[in-house]
């Protein structure tokens, strides 16, 4: 794939990302996989290991069958094919935050079947008040503890320093994700993705350096301008660049999204609190609702902010094959969405993540319809 | 309306259960007539005890779906949250209970009087994402309703540690802080211990029932595991130990005068997933090869005993204990249950029922499938099936992969 020359260490990271991860371990550097937003990797990073996030790569599933069941997603049975097939090797173990129930079985059988010296689950609380933060102040030092028997090494300044380091990342992120201007944001869809994932597969402070020398390529000349209809996409990973091209064939542009891989995963950049753990606390019980852990009643005014602040026109919910929360929360979205007039589509992905034929027609289908609405 | 396949019934219990489910409907139904506050909730956790002890009518809507299964309403229900937009790869127990409240709740002629409309709403964090989507559904179809926005950690059982524990305390304080001012009443204290320590003589009776299982023959198979009813609702109260009195005594009964299911027993299997609700009939197919299902996981999760000594903390330790122990969230301990029952009650061979409106459950069998043939030697067989879509089984494929394995399994016998 060809890239604007500011993008292209991106783009090669993600190529490339398995080898230097390889050749990183063999250096002795501790990288510790995770499957969702909602584990603290600022914590994992201040213990002195790499938080690398687990994802999976389109393709046939085979091997992973004799461990799950297929009606699980796609993202977490690639993700254990391409594991049983030693593509992770480079991992030290598995840590998570508790999101979903494929999430948290996942977890439980990746200890069981992959090798590794840490693994740990976060059962992070749903509530905010006193109570749950005392709570998860306790429940961070268990990992602390399980962390260092696992040759970590933690303190509060290394803490502080993580999270520091972690806010601006997102900041950075952020600023490529909205317009500085309102309207559509710097990069395009496809562009703003390689970038976060490369995020997902690389030391952060490596990460930073290059985020910081993107940041002096501004302003970019990024087709933002392109025609097409504004759109937001909705869902948990999108792990294919073949959607992006087949949304802008049907005439779409996406303009914004709620992805667990995009713009979900940036919010909020930081906590605040007294001290580090404080920070760090703050940060995860106010995570940007992700439907594994709130109604969706909490997402619909953040979609409808989105919405208004990019000029969506649309919005299609692209899902993972077999996801509850995100199919779970879709009749009351759609029902939410209609009744403040955005038209949405819903579009359920397979481990192929091939758009065929029909995909592509009802892509365009949408789109036309979007059009063909007065406003 | 099509009635499900039922299975066929040997204990005299059986009869008493017909009567225990009506009795119990007819209460919830009679609470609200009657100006008790009714709260609807997830099963498996220690508000069931507190209800009990305020006198407040407990509802669980997981445990409608089997009577709705039973008394063939589920294509309507599955009609209607389908047509809301509920898609058909969600758990059946959600797309049944939602098309229930949105649909035929309503009508007059549903059996056992239906359910009555909660007051209260224990609304989960935590547990599986389908039970906490079920309660949101719930919020919002009945808006006037109070909600108790739960939260419980999600911690496999060697994990739980001190800090949970106390967590789990807390939300069990708050929990009566809400009923006390959500319905005027106060929780006596004395009252809870007694409601606990009723909870936990209906474990001890249940577990005493299941030990007898272990006789060979088995004096019952899962086709009765309905009679566990009392263990799903009536958690802590006099009914439920009188009703598992009665049944125990048969079933001792049964055991020591070598009254076996069938004449004669000869393959002692395990069952692990939920029951096909639609389909109890099932259970007794396997007795045409003289087999018989002795011991499942899921009766397992029902008893967790209690410490009348410390009444919130029992209660706590059983809201952190008893999903996680059927579920994925613990897979350690579930194989670790499973082999111990296998090794108790003389199994066999396993049957995994790979559910598809069960993720929670299904995810792990693997790992266990593969810990009991290589720790015990154990044979298994996956079907795949659902324990609330029939559309999602074929009675031809569940067929001819148990024939085949009985097969296997009676030849492996006759070897030793
Ligand atoms: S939220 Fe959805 S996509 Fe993400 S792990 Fe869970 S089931 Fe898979
Ligand atoms: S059947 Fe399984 S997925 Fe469905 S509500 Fe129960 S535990 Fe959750």
């Amino acid at each position: 794939m060809s890239q604007p020359d500011y993008l292209q260490p991106f783009a090669d990271c993600l190529t490339q990302s398995s080898q230097r991860l390889f050749d990183q371990a063999e250096a002795g550097e501790k990288h510790i996989g995770y499957f969702c937003t909602y584990t603290p990797v600022e914590l994992i990073h201040a213990c002195g290991f790499v938080p690398i996030r687990i994802m999976g790569e389109p393709g046939v599933v085979e091997q992973a069958y004799s461990l799950v069941p297929d009606f699980i997603c796609p993202f977490m049975k690639c993700a254990l094919e391409k594991a049983l097939n030693g593509g992770f090797k480079y991992l030290k173990g598995a840590v998570q935050g508790y999101t979903c129930d494929v999430s948290c079985g996942m977890a439980n059988i990746w200890k069981e079947n992959i090798p590794g010296e840490l693994y740990h689950t976060f059962p992070l609380p749903y509530t905010d008040a006193p109570a749950p933060r005392d709570y998860l102040q306790k429940e961070f030092q268990a990992f602390i503890h399980k962390a260092e028997q696992a040759g970590g090494e933690f303190s509060l300044e290394r803490l502080q320093s993580s999270l520091d380091m972690y806010a601006v990342i997102r900041r950075n992120l952020l600023s490529l994700f909205q317009s500085e201007k309102g309207g559509a944001p710097v990069l395009n869809a496809q562009e703003r993705h390689i970038v976060a994932q490369a995020g997902y597969v690389t030391p952060p402070d490596l990460f930073l350096e290059m985020l910081e020398a993107l940041e002096s390529r501004k302003p970019f000349d990024s087709p933002e301008n392109q025609g097409g209809i504004p759109v937001l996409i909705s869902g948990s990973l999108v792990e294919s660049f073949g959607v992006f091209d087949a949304m802008e064939k049907a005439g779409a542009r996406i303009v914004a999204d709620d992805l667990c891989s995009g713009y979900r995963n940036l919010l909020p950049v930081d906590g605040s609190g007294s001290g580090p753990m404080e920070r760090l606390i703050d940060r995860y019980v106010n995570r940007f609702p992700c439907p594994s852990r709130c109604r969706a009643e909490d997402r619909f005014p953040l979609l409808m902010d989105r919405i208004e602040q990019t000029g969506a026109r649309g919005l299609v919910f692209l899902i993972q094959k077999f996801c509850t929360p995100h199919l779970a929360d879709i009749p009351e979205l759609t029902r939410l969405l209609k009744a403040a007039g955005i038209p949405v589509l819903v579009v359920e992905m397979d481990e192929s993540w091939r758009m065929g034929g029909q995909l592509q027609t009802r892509l365009e289908g949408f789109v036309e319809m979007i059009d063909g609405m007065s406003g | 309306m099509e009635k499900s396949k039922k299975s066929t019934k040997r204990l005299a219990a059986a009869k008493e259960l017909n009567k225990a489910v009506g009795e119990y409907y007819l209460e919830c139904a009679a609470a609200k007539e009657q100006g008790k506050p009714v709260g609807w909730m997830p099963p498996m956790n220690g508000a069931i005890e507190l209800f009990y002890a305020m006198d407040l009518q407990p509802v669980f809507p997981e445990n409608w779906s089997p009577v709705c299964a039973a008394f063939g309403l589920t294509p309507k229900n599955f009609e209607v949250s389908e047509g809301m937009g509920y898609s058909r790869d969600l758990c059946g127990y959600l797309r049944n209970i939602v098309g229930y409240v949105n649909g035929p709740m309503t009508d007059p002629a549903i059996p056992l009087g239906g359910l009555p409309a909660p007051d209260l709403l224990i609304s989960p964090g935590g547990g599986c994402v389908p039970v906490m989507k079920i309660f949101h559904a719930l919020e919002r179809r009945f808006p006037e309703a109070k909600v108790f926005k739960a939260d419980l950690p999600q911690v496999a059982l060697e994990e739980i540690a001190p800090h949970h524990v106390d967590y789990a305390i807390q939300e069990m304080q708050r929990l009566i802080d809400f009923l006390e001012k959500a319905t005027g009443r106060k929780l006596d204290q004395d009252r809870l211990r007694e409601v606990v320590v009723l909870s936990d003589q209906a474990c001890a009776l249940w577990d005493e029932i299941m030990s007898f299982r272990r006789t060979i023959p088995a004096p019952f198979s899962a086709a009765e595991i309905g009679i566990m009813f009392v263990m799903v609702t009536r958690q802590g109260t006099r009914q439920a130990i009188d009703f598992l009195i009665k049944a125990r005594d048969e079933i001792k009964e049964r055991a020591e005068s070598g009254t076996g299911v069938i004449e004669e027993e000869k393959l002692r299997l395990f069952w692990d997933n939920i029951p096909l609700w639609y389909n109890m009939g099932l259970f007794n197919y396997f007795e045409k090869a003289n087999a018989v299902v002795v011991a499942e996981t899921y009766s397992a999760a029902w008893s967790i005993r209690l410490d009348p000594a410390d009444p919130i903390k029992a209660l706590a330790m059983k809201s952190l204990m008893s999903y996680p122990l059927v579920s994925c969230v613990s897979i350690e301990k579930r194989k670790e249950m499973v082999l111990k029952a296998c090794r108790e009650y003389a199994i066999d061979g396993v049957v995994f029922h790979r559910n598809k409106s069960c993720v929670p459950i299904s995810l792990g069998q693997m790992d266990i499938k593969k810990a009991l043939e290589e720790e015990l030697g154990i044979p298994s067989v996956i079907f795949d099936a659902d324990h609330m879509d029939a559309r999602n089984f074929s009675t031809a494929q569940f067929q001819v992969r148990i024939d085949a394995f009985l097969e296997m399994l009676a030849e492996k016998k006759s070897q030793v």
